[in-house]
């Protein structure tokens, strides 16, 4: 699998300006997105029209609330093959520190990768070639 | 003035020796028989007795053992014609300085008396020694047990190590700080082992130094987990007089209460910069959408981004005002500029500068206000603010055609205000979180209402700064009540 075959990527964001920014440059660059503005929404979407990938933001109902959705994703047979990444501003001025770059981190966030907001479009991208890439 | 008292049965003795011993100037009593004598010798402390052995009365010895009873310090001398070795030895055994015999010359006798008076000297001199001596022991005992329990009683912990690393000293609260309890520990111990790296760190480095300075060293150590006992130890080495190191000294601070608001604080600093960065993010987002050439956007798109990120800005300038708000409140609390305060005023003022957003969505306001409201003291500026974020949110939580129902009542010397609306409500757990700092309702009814998070925060924190009461009281998808009690009497 290369990135070009991730065709539908599913967005989840509390912030619907944030959220159709991103769907904007992500429909530039050619995919098709679908969007949730909360958890419950993005699972049952998700559920429905299993993307290829999915971008979670981590602070919307709770603090935690992608990296919950994330995990309910995994556990999917579905979400086990697709690449998750969480979406955050909350990095480390907010005591966070997190990035998924090394395995045990990835387990225990039960996510494949963690996009820092602003979001560089191609830096996306290059996340999911990587993650195909160790697919393989 | 020398004092001597002549204790003889011969007339012609007493008067003649008087008469010698005055020339010399000193001062001179006499007795004519043992008793009397013995009543004089033992009242008055003299410097000098003279003692003639053989009296009709009393035998001299006697007379000797009584008046040494009473002043031992005084100079006896035992005066007889009947000298023998056995009455000389037993006479010095019972005290008696040195033996006169009869008869004598002037010179002899004034001799043996100017030795005498040395000698009380001698012993007067080393007595006032003695208590002088006595008396600075006390003083100096006392002083070091009124600076044993100074220490041993401060907030502080104190401890002193020698150049070996053996306790020399420390107080209960070194102890307690070093959470060492439990361990028996006693001075003379060779305590290094038993401390925090970091004070071992430190007393290394000062015991190593090749020179000493008088600096000290302070570090900050984490005794129990998750800051429950943080303490700051501040270690200064000790010189001898001669400048060579004897020790250190250490002083513990408890720092527990100062680091918990400094991770209040921090966390705070980190919350206000996410709250910052979001709505940037969104602005920034915008921009470049309309700026990449590669992204094809109508004119009506345009133009909805570019209102959509005026909004952002706006939320943006009214979460700085709000912060800004919080920290001169903060400060405030002590330069607030408390007058009579007309609450019925202040609630009509706010409605009025708010008519723009009851009209536009088209809200009913009914007002009950009770005739005679009293004044409470308060700051004019809090007040109003108060109402203002309390009003704007019924307003921007309500329902189009909503109502918002207010009342005011005075009981109990408090005044009782009651907001209504009949908007989205609250769920139980935003119920919980809802004064919160940041904290907003997020849910489908909630989106694309602007807010900054702070305004409940402020709300409660001026209600508390008066001693008053605020309560919410809602049902989810009817709408929500805030109740606030404050006292007329602020003070």
């Amino acid at each position: 699998m290369n990135p070009d075959e991730v065709k539908k990527i599913l967005l989840v964001d509390d912030d619907f300006d944030l959220l159709e920014q991103n769907k904007i440059l992500l429909e530039s660059k050619g995919f098709n997105v679908i969007t949730a503005e909360n958890s419950e929404e993005g699972f049952n979407l998700f559920q429905k029209e299993k993307p290829d990938a999915a971008i979670l933001d981590l602070i919307m109902e709770q603090m935690d609330s992608g990296f919950v959705l994330s995990y309910k994703i995994k556990k999917t047979n579905h979400g086990k093959n697709i690449p998750v990444f969480i979406l955050t501003s909350a990095t480390y001025e907010t005591g966070f520190k997190f990035s998924a770059s090394d395995k045990e981190e990835k387990e225990w966030l039960k996510c494949d990768g963690v996009l820092i907001k602003p979001v560089a479009i191609d830096d996306l991208i290059e996340k999911l070639k990587s993650f195909n890439a160790q697919k393989k | 003035m020398v004092k001597i008292l002549v204790i003889d049965d011969e007339k012609g003795i007493r008067l003649g020796t008087q008469r010698l011993l005055e020339e010399d100037g000193y001062l001179v009593e006499t007795a004519e028989n043992g008793e009397q004598g013995i009543r004089l010798g033992t009242s008055i402390n003299f410097d000098i007795i003279i003692i003639d052995l053989k009296m009709p009365d009393y035998d001299g010895l006697e007379v000797l053992k009584e008046i040494k009873k009473a002043f031992p310090n005084t100079i006896c001398f035992i005066a007889t014609a009947y000298a023998s070795y056995d009455t000389a030895i037993q006479s010095t055994r019972l005290g008696a300085f040195g033996y006169i015999p009869k008869p004598f010359t002037p010179e002899e006798f004034i001799y043996q008396i100017e030795l005498g008076i040395k000698q009380r000297t001698l012993i007067l001199d080393a007595e006032n020694l003695k208590l002088e001596r006595e008396a600075n022991l006390l003083e100096i005992a006392s002083e070091k047990s009124r600076l044993n329990t100074i220490i041993k009683s401060i907030h502080d912990g104190v401890f002193v190590i020698n150049k070996s690393g053996e306790l020399v000293y420390y107080n209960y609260a070194a102890i307690r700080y070093l959470n060492l309890a439990d361990i028996k520990i006693e001075i003379g111990d060779s305590i290094l082992y038993k401390l925090p790296l970091e004070i071992i760190a430190i007393i290394d480095k000062i015991l190593n130094s090749d020179k000493i300075l008088l600096k000290t060293y302070t570090s900050q150590i984490e005794i129990l987990p998750n800051n429950e006992l943080v303490i700051e130890a501040a270690c200064t080495p000790v010189p001898n007089p001669d400048g060579s190191l004897a020790g250190v000294v250490i002083i513990l601070s408890n720092i527990t209460q100062f680091k918990k608001i400094e991770l209040i604080k921090s966390q705070f600093v980190s919350m206000v910069a996410h709250e910052l960065k979001t709505p940037l993010a969104a602005v920034q987002g915008f921009i470049n959408i309309i700026l990449d050439d590669s992204i094809s956007i109508n004119d009506e798109k345009r133009k909805d981004y570019l209102i959509r990120s005026n909004v952002r800005l706006e939320s943006l300038t009214a979460l700085v005002n709000d912060l800004l708000d919080i920290s001169r409140m903060e400060i405030k609390t002590k330069q607030r500029e408390i007058e009579d305060v007309d609450i019925k005023n202040i609630i009509i003022n706010t409605l009025q500068l708010l008519e723009f957003e009851l009209k536009k969505k088209d809200l009913f306001v009914d007002s009950s206000i009770q005739k005679k409201i009293s004044n409470i003291k308060a700051d004019y500026n809090e007040i109003t603010r108060l109402f203002t974020n309390l009003l704007s949110n019924a307003i921007k939580y309500n329902k189009d055609k909503g109502s918002i129902f207010i009342t005011v009542n005075e009981e109990n010397n408090f005044i009782c205000i009651k907001i209504k609306d009949t908007g989205i409500g609250l769920k139980q757990e935003e119920r919980d979180k809802l004064f919160n700092e940041f904290y907003r309702a997020k849910n489908e009814k909630t989106r694309g209402i602007s807010g900054t998070g702070l305004g409940l925060s402020i709300v409660k924190k001026i209600v508390e700064s008066y001693h008053g009461k605020i309560e919410v009281e809602s049902v989810f998808g009817y709408g929500t009540t805030f109740i606030i009690h404050l006292p007329i009497n602020t003070n």
